[in-house]
C-alpha cells in the first residue's frame, strides 16, 4: 500500500473518531439542552404561578381599596387619607387621578418637594390609553406598563381600578393606581436554578406591548412582536400564527435577541383573563451544555490523535526507511548471491581443473614414476586449495560478521609459492600470458601463520590478475622478504602486477565489498564469486597487514600485500654446496640478480647470461659445473639453447631447465635436447639447493623430520567414529605409519572402552563429534569425569567435520586437547600424534 | 528511546489539559443606564454592541421615559439614578432644571480626557466655563428634495430665493399641485416655523442688541421693535404661500410633523418637503414602510431653504445631548463609555444609523446632509452661541404659523411679539 493511502487512511480514521466524538458530544449536548429547555419551560410556568399570585394579591389590595372608596362615596381627600393610612410598605404608593384632567394626589410626596402630594399624569404615556384599567368588581388584573413614578422616579408598575369620587356632591370618575416599584417584583423573579440565572423576564400584553420590558429587548421596537420581527426573519402569516400561539399557549421557541445571540424564549399566559404573557428569554449558550469540558474533550482527543498520528507517521517513516534499506540490501544480497551461485564454480573449477588435469596426465604416464609423483604432489596442493576455498565459502558469513579467526601453523613459504604457480599454470597457459614469478631476499623458509589464509590471499590476488588480463598480456609476481618492525617476524611483501583491464575509480571505492565484481564487456565471461577481494581484505586486516592497489583502466593493476609474519621455530639447517661455477641464463634481469644472490648464498659462484646465445658462448669459453637455463627466452629458447650447448660445448655440463610455466609439454623435447632436470620458478634457496644436490647425486639432509616414521610404530589409538568409511580411511592411513587403532562406534562405547582399558593402552583418542547415543563432547566430558587418573587425562583430539573456530572452542571447552578438521590432512594428524607423544613423555 | 517519546507525549497531553482548564473566576459586571425621551434609540444600542468589544463586562441599557422632561429631576434624585441622561440647551433657561444641572459632570475636565474637539464648536454649550452637555446629534431646518423629480422635469435644485420661486412656478406649470409641502396643522413643528426661524435668527445675528431685545420683549403689551426683526422671515412665509409654492390646505392634511410628513414625501409627487432636521432621521425606516416609494424609489437630500438671493442658512443647533450624572454608580466606566462615544467614528456612526445631522466637523460623510456642508460660515449660525432663548423660538413659531394660516397679518404679528401664544 502506498504511503499516501496509509496517511489518508489514518487521517480518515482520525476524522472519523473526531466526528464521532463531536457528533456524540453534540447529541449529548443537544439532549441536555432539550432537557434543560423542558426544565426552563417548567420553571417559567412556575414563575408564572409566582408572578400571577403576586399580581393577583396586589390587584386584590387595589380592588379592596377601590371597593371601600366607592362604597364610602369618598372625596379625593378622604380617599387619599384612607389609602395613606392603609400603606404597609414604604415602597408602595397610591395615586388617585381624575380621569378627565389626569391630575390627582399621591399618597407619597415628591422626593424633590417633601410636602407636595400633587401628581400629574397628563403627559404620562400609560394613561393615554386607559383600556387596561379594570373595575374593582370584576376582580381582573389591571396592571400598567412599566413607567417611571412621577413622585420618586422609580421604575414602577401600577395596579388600577376605576373609582368614583364625591366631588362637591357629584360623582366624578377617577383612577386609583397602586404603584409598585418594579424591583419589588424583580426581587421575586428569581429562578431557583443556578443555570437559569441569565434568564431575562418580561411581561407583555396580548398586543405584544411591554408591561415590564427585560433588558434583552432593545428599545428599537415598541412591542415584543415588532422586536421579534426586527431581529428574526419571519413572514407576516407565520408571525401572526406565532404571536397568537405565544399569547394563548405555553411553550418555547428559538429566536435572536438584539445582540444577535440565539436565545430560547419560554412563554406562558399570565392571569385568569390571559391578557398578559410572561416571557422568559435566555441565551442558548447559557442553556447549552457545550461546556469547556466538552471542547476540552474534543481538544484532548484531537491533540491525542494528532500526536499519535505524528508519532505513528514518524515511526512508520522510520520503519519504511529501515524496510527499504533492508529490502535493498536483501535484493542486492539476493542478486549478489544468485550471481555468486552462478559464478562460484570458477573458483572451484580452478583447483579442480588442476586435479583433473594432473590426474589425467598421471594416468597417461603411469609408468613415469617421477611425473606421477610430481603430479600427485600438485594434486595434493590443489586439493588443499580446493578445501580452503570451500572453507572460505562456508566462512563468508563469518567474513561478513567479522568473526573470521586464524589458525596459525608452521608452513613453508616455498610450498606456498609453488602452490601458487601450480594452481595458476593452467590458466596462464590457456591465456598464453607472459608470466613471471620472482623472489627477492627470501631467507626464511618456514613461517608460523595461517597458511591456508595466506594462500588464499595470494591466490585470490594472483587469480584475479590472471582472470582480468587479456590473452597475450603479462602478469608479474614478486615476493620479497624484508626486516620487520615486529619482533620475531619478517615482512613479506607480495606484489602482483598485471597489464589487465584495470579498475575504475568508482569500482575501487567498493572493491572490497562482498559480491562485487568489476564489470567490463571484455571480461563478462570471466567467472568469479565476488568474494575474493572481500575475503582477502578481511584476512589481511585480520593478519594486521596492509593491502594496496594501484590501477588504471586499460593499463593494468598492481596489488601489494604487506604482512608481518612470525618466523617458525623450525628452520632448515645450513644449506651450503661445495664451491662450483654456475651459469644462469635468463632474459629477466631482475630474476638474474635475485638468482645470483641466492646461488651465491649457497656457496656457488654464478655467472649471468642474458640470452641463450650468450649462455652458449659462455659455456664454451668457461667451465661451469652447472648451467641453469630459462625456458622462455626471446631469441633462443631454453630447449634450443640446451641443444646447442650439448652440441657445441666440449664437456658434459649438467643443465637445469627453469620456467615459470608448466613444462610438461616440453618435457620430452627438453630431455631429448639434453636437459638434466626441471625447476619451477620462483627460485627459492631451498629449491635450488635440493635440485642441485639431486642433479649432482649428493645425499641431501632430510628436510622433513616427518619422513622418518619409525617413532610412531607401536602406538595404539582409540578412534571414535560412527561412519564406516571414515573409520576405514583413518585406520588405513594410520596403519601406513605403523600405528594401530581400535574403533568405538559412538561416545558411549568409547567411554566404556576407556573405563575398561589398561593404563597406557591408548596413546590418545580421536573423537568424532556428531555420533548416535552419545556425542563426542558428552563422551569427552564423561571421560574427563572418570576416577582413573590415566583414563581421565588421556589426550583426546577432535576429528570432525565441524571445522569452524567456534567448534574448535567447543571441543577444547569440553576437555579435548586438540582439533583436526575433516577431510583430514595425514601430515597434520601425524604432527598431532607426535606432539601428544612428546607431551606424554614429558 | 521509545519510552522517552511516550513520556514526552504524555507530558505534552497533560500540559495541554492544564492549559485548557476553564477559568471559573467571574468578572464583575458594571451596569450603565441611559435615559431619554426617544421612544427607541437603535443607534445608541448599536454603540452598546461596539463598546462591548472593548469592555465585555459592561451592560448598557437605554430606557425611554415618558413625560421625560417632567420626571428628569425626580429621577436624578431618586434611588434608580441614570448614569447618562438626555439634556437640552433650553433646560438652561428653565429654573426647574437647576437641580438637573447640579448633577451634571463637567465633561471639559482635563482629567476626564474627553475628545470634545471632534464636535463643531458652535454646538458646545458652556455654562460657567463648564461643558455639561455633549452634543450627540445636531438639528437644522431645511427642505427634503426629491432629486428624481428635478431631474425628470429638467430643473435644478434652487440655490437662491428667486430660483426657488421660479422652480416652484415651473413645477406648478408642469402640473405639480404642491411644489413645496410641510406640516402645518399645528404650531408645533410646522413648516412656517421651519421657513421663518433661520431667517429670524440671521436677522438677530446682525445686532447683539437685537438678540437681547428679542429675548426680553414686553410680555404684556407686546414689543413691535423686537417683532420687526421677524418681518423678512414672515414675508418669506407669506410670499411662498401667496405665490402658491405652498398649498396650506393640502399641507393641513398631513396629520403629524414626522411620520406622515415622510410618508407624504415618499409618495413621490412632492418636489420639496419642508421640515426640521429631526424629520429626515426617519427616512430610512419609512422607505420600507412606504409602498409608493418601494414601487418607485428615488434619491433625495436635505437642503438649506434658499430664502435669500445669497442662498439658505444653516442654523446649527444641538439636538440630543448627553450629560453624565456625576452621582451615579460606576462613574469611571460611564466616563470610559463617554470617551468612547465622543469620537468622529462613533458620533458619525450613530448619526448614520439615526439619520440625524452629525455634531462632528465632517458633514460630508452622509450624502443626505452633505448640502449643508457647502453653506459658507457667514451664513451658518448657532442659536446657542448667539444666546437665542426659547422665547424667540416660541414667538417666531406662533407668528409664522398664524401668518401662514392667515390668522394674523405680518404687521399684527410683529406688533404682538412677546405676547403671542
Amino acid at each position: 500500500m502506498k504511503r499516501i493511502w496509509i496517511v489518508i487512511s489514518n487521517i480518515l480514521i482520525m476524522l472519523g473518531i473526531l466526528t464521532f466524538v463531536i457528533v456524540y458530544s453534540t447529541l449529548e449536548s443537544q439532549s441536555a439542552v432539550r432537557s434543560q429547555r423542558e426544565n426552563f419551560e417548567k420553571s417559567t410556568v412556575a414563575m408564572e404561578q409566582l408572578t400571577e399570585n403576586y399580581l393577583e394579591s396586589e390587584q386584590l389590595i387595589c380592588d379592596v381599596w377601590a371597593k371601600y372608596i366607592n362604597e364610602q362615596n369618598m372625596t379625593m381627600d378622604e380617599a387619599w387619607s384612607f389609602i395613606k393610612v392603609s400603606h404597609v410598605s414604604d415602597n408602595i404608593s397610591a395615586h388617585i387621578i381624575y380621569s378627565d384632567t389626569l391630575q390627582g394626589k399621591s399618597t407619597r410626596p415628591s422626593i424633590i418637594e417633601k410636602d407636595n402630594y400633587e401628581v400629574s399624569y397628563s403627559s404620562e404615556e400609560i394613561l393615554k390609553d386607559k383600556s387596561w384599567i379594570k373595575t374593582a368588581t370584576k376582580h381582573e388584573i389591571g396592571v400598567s406598563k412599566q413607567y417611571r413614578n412621577p413622585m420618586d422616579g422609580l421604575k414602577s408598575i401600577a395596579f388600577s381600578n376605576y373609582i368614583t369620587l364625591n366631588d362637591s356632591g357629584t360623582s366624578k370618575e377617577a383612577i386609583l393606581l397602586r404603584v409598585i416599584p418594579v424591583k419589588e417584583l424583580i426581587e421575586k423573579w428569581v429562578f431557583p436554578q443556578e443555570e437559569f440565572k441569565d434568564a431575562n423576564l418580561s411581561i407583555i400584553n396580548t398586543k405584544g406591548e411591554y408591561i415590564i420590558r427585560g433588558s434583552s429587548y432593545s428599545t428599537t421596537s415598541d412591542t415584543f412582536f415588532e422586536f421579534y420581527k426586527f431581529y428574526n426573519k419571519i413572514d407576516a402569516t407565520s408571525a401572526e400564527e406565532l404571536f397568537n400561539k405565544i399569547v394563548t399557549e405555553a411553550g418555547s421557541l428559538d429566536m435572536y435577541n438584539s445582540r444577535k445571540e440565539k436565545c430560547v424564549l419560554a412563554y406562558t399566559s399570565l392571569g385568569d383573563e390571559g391578557d398578559m404573557v410572561l416571557l422568559s428569554l435566555m441565551p442558548l449558550k447559557s442553556l447549552s451544555t457545550e461546556t469547556p469540558e466538552n471542547w476540552l474533550l474534543i481538544g484532548v482527543v484531537s491533540a491525542g490523535l494528532l500526536m499519535l498520528f505524528i508519532f505513528d507517521f514518524i515511526a512508520m517513516l522510520n520503519f519504511n526507511k529501515q524496510l527499504s534499506i533492508s529490502a535493498t540490501e536483501a535484493k542486492s544480497a539476493n542478486k549478489a548471491k544468485t550471481d555468486f551461485l552462478s559464478t562460484m564454480s570458477h573458483d572451484i573449477r580452478t583447483p579442480m581443473n588442476a586435479i583433473i588435469g594432473l590426474t589425467t596426465i598421471s594416468e597417461k604416464n603411469i609408468d613415469d614414476k617421477k611425473l606421477v609423483e610430481e603430479n600427485l604432489r600438485k594434486i595434493s596442493l590443489a586439493s588443499n586449495h580446493l578445501l580452503t576455498l570451500i572453507n572460505d565459502i562456508l566462512d563468508i558469513s563469518k567474513v561478513e560478521s567479522g568473526k573470521l579467526s586464524l589458525i596459525p601453523q608452521t608452513f613453508s613459504i616455498v610450498d606456498t609459492a609453488e602452490n601458487l604457480v601450480n594452481i595458476s599454470q593452467p590458466m596462464i597457459k590457456e591465456k598464453n600470458l607472459n608470466f613471471s614469478f620472482r623472489t627477492n631476499s627470501m631467507n626464511i623458509e618456514y613461517l608460523y601463520a595461517d597458511q591456508l589464509r595466506l594462500n588464499q590471499i595470494y591466490i585470490n590476488i594472483l587469480s584475479n590478475a590472471i582472470k582480468y588480463t587479456l590473452p597475450g598480456g603479462s602478469v608479474f609476481v614478486d615476493i620479497k622478504e624484508e626486516e620487520s618492525q615486529k619482533d620475531g617476524c619478517v615482512k613479506l611483501i607480495y606484489r602482483v602486477e598485471d597489464t589487465g583491464i584495470g579498475m575504475s575509480k568508482e569500482y575501487m571505492d567498493d572493491m572490497y565489498q562482498a559480491f562485487t565484481r568489476q564489470t567490463d564487456s571484455r571480461v563478462n565471461s570471466i567467472q568469479g564469486t565476488g568474494l575474493g577481494l572481500a575475503i582477502t581484505k578481511q584476512m589481511v586486516d585480520l593478519m594486521e597487514g596492509t593491502i594496496e592497489c594501484q590501477s588504471e583502466q586499460g593499463k593494468g593493476t598492481t596489488f601489494t600485500v604487506t604482512l608481518d609474519i612470525p618466523i617458525a621455530e623450525y628452520q632448515r639447517g645450513e644449506m651450503k654446496l661445495k664451491p662450483m661455477n654456475v651459469l644462469i641464463a635468463d632474459d629477466d634481469e631482475v630474476l638474474l640478480k635475485t638468482a645470483l644472490e641466492t646461488l651465491e648464498s649457497l656457496g656457488l659462484k654464478a655467472d649471468m647470461a642474458r640470452s641463450g646465445a650468450e649462455a652458449i658462448k659462455m659455456v664454451k669459453e668457461k667451465h661451469y659445473d652447472i648451467a641453469i637455463v630459462d625456458l622462455m627466452m626471446p631469441d633462443l629458447n631454453g630447449v634450443e639453447t640446451i641443444r646447442r650447448i650439448r652440441k657445441e660445448a666440449d664437456y658434459n655440463i649438467p643443465i637445469l631447465l627453469i620456467s615459470a610455466y608448466d613444462y610438461s609439454d616440453v618435457d620430452k623435447e627438453a630431455k631429448e635436447a639434453g636437459a638434466n632436470g626441471f625447476l619451477s620458478k620462483p627460485l627459492f634457496r631451498s629449491t635450488l639447493y635440493n635440485k642441485i644436490n639431486e642433479l649432482l647425486g649428493t645425499e641431501v639432509e632430510s628436510t622433513e623430520p616427518e619422513n622418518d616414521y619409525s617413532d610412531l610404530k607401536g602406538i595404539n589409538i582409540l578412534v571414535t567414529e560412527d561412519n564406516d568409511i571414515n573409520w576405514e580411511i583413518i585406520s588405513t592411513l594410520l596403519d601406513m605409519y605403523g600405528i594401530t587403532t581400535e574403533r568405538a562406534e559412538n561416545g558411549r562405547i568409547a567411554l566404556e572402552k576407556v573405563k575398561n582399558a589398561k593404563k597406557d593402552q591408548y596413546l590418545l583418542i580421536f573423537m568424532d563429534i556428531q555420533m548416535p547415543e552419545m556425542n563426542g563432547l558428552d563422551a569427552t566430558r564423561a571421560i574427563r569425569a572418570l576416577d582413573d587418573p590415566w583414563a581421565s587425562s588421556i589426550p583426546i583430539i577432535a576429528m570432525t567435520s565441524d571445522a569452524f573456530s567456534e567448534n574448535v572452542m567447543e571441543c577444547l571447552n569440553a576437555g579435548m586437547n586438540g582439533h583436526i578438521a575433516k577431510p583430514i590432512d595425514i601430515k597434520l594428524v601425524i604432527k598431532e600424534i607426535r606432539r601428544i607423544k612428546e607431551n606424554t613423555k614429558l | 528511546m521509545k519510552k522517552l517519546i511516550y513520556v514526552a507525549l504524555t507530558g505534552a497531553m497533560a500540559t495541554s489539559l492544564v492549559a485548557c482548564k476553564p477559568q471559573n473566576k467571574e468578572k464583575p459586571i458594571y451596569n450603565i443606564s441611559i435615559i431619554g425621551d426617544y421612544s427607541n434609540f437603535e443607534a445608541l444600542e448599536a454603540e452598546f454592541e461596539r463598546f462591548k468589544d472593548i469592555r465585555d463586562d459592561v451592560v448598557l441599557t437605554y430606557e425611554p421615559v415618558s413625560d421625560y422632561r417632567n420626571k428628569l429631576a425626580t429621577m436624578l434624585e431618586g434611588d434608580e439614578k441614570p448614569n447618562i441622561f438626555f439634556s437640552y440647551s433650553w433646560m438652561a433657561s428653565d429654573e426647574k432644571y437647576n437641580s438637573v444641572f447640579s448633577h451634571m459632570e463637567d465633561l471639559s475636565d482635563q482629567a476626564l480626557n474627553m475628545n470634545l474637539d471632534c464636535i463643531r464648536p458652535g454646538l458646545i454649550n458652556r455654562k460657567d466655563n463648564k461643558v455639561l452637555m455633549a452634543p450627540i446629534f445636531s438639528k437644522t431646518d431645511g427642505v427634503l428634495v426629491n432629486k428624481n423629480l428635478f431631474e425628470k422635469e429638467g430643473l435644478q435644485v434652487p440655490t437662491t430665493w428667486s430660483g426657488l420661486l421660479e422652480v416652484c412656478a415651473a413645477f406648478r406649470e408642469k402640473g405639480y399641485e404642491n411644489p413645496m409641502m410641510g406640516y402645518s396643522k399645528n404650531p408645533s413643528g410646522n413648516l412656517m416655523y421651519n421657513l421663518a426661524y433661520p431667517i429670524f435668527v440671521a436677522e438677530l445675528a446682525k445686532d447683539p442688541e437685537a438678540i437681547d431685545r428679542a429675548n426680553n420683549p414686553d410680555k404684556v403689551a407686546g414689543d413691535p421693535v423686537a417683532g420687526e426683526y421677524m418681518r423678512s422671515a414672515l414675508n418669506v412665509v407669506d410670499q411662498l404661500i401667496k405665490q402658491n409654492c405652498i398649498n396650506i390646505e393640502n399641507c393641513d392634511k398631513i396629520e403629524d410633523n414626522y411620520n406622515k410628513v415622510l410618508l407624504r414625501f415618499f409618495d413621490g409627487d412632492v418636489p420639496m418637503m419642508i421640515c426640521g432636521a429631526d424629520t429626515p432621521s426617519g427616512t430610512k425606516k419609512r422607505e420600507s414602510v412606504s409602498a409608493a416609494y418601494q414601487a418607485n424609489p428615488f434619491s433625495y437630500s436635505f437642503y438649506p431653504i434658499p430664502v435669500t438671493e445669497q442662498g439658505g442658512y444653516f442654523i446649527d443647533s444641538p439636538s440630543v445631548q448627553f450629560s453624565v450624572n456625576k452621582d451615579c454608580d460606576n462613574l469611571d466606566v460611564t466616563n470610559e463609555f463617554m470617551r468612547f462615544l465622543l469620537s468622529d467614528t462613533e458620533l458619525n456612526n450613530m448619526s448614520s444609523i439615526k439619520r440625524l445631522v452629525t455634531p462632528t466637523k465632517n458633514l460630508f460623510f452622509d450624502s443626505i446632509y452633505a448640502p449643508f456642508a457647502n453653506v459658507p460660515i457667514e451664513r451658518t449660525f448657532s442659536p446657542d452661541m448667539l444666546g437665542v432663548k426659547d422665547i424667540i423660538s416660541a414667538q417666531i413659531r406662533i407668528a409664522s404659523y398664524k401668518v401662514g394660516k392667515g390668522e394674523l397679518t405680518i404687521d399684527e404679528a410683529i406688533a404682538a411679539y412677546g405676547t403671542l401664544k
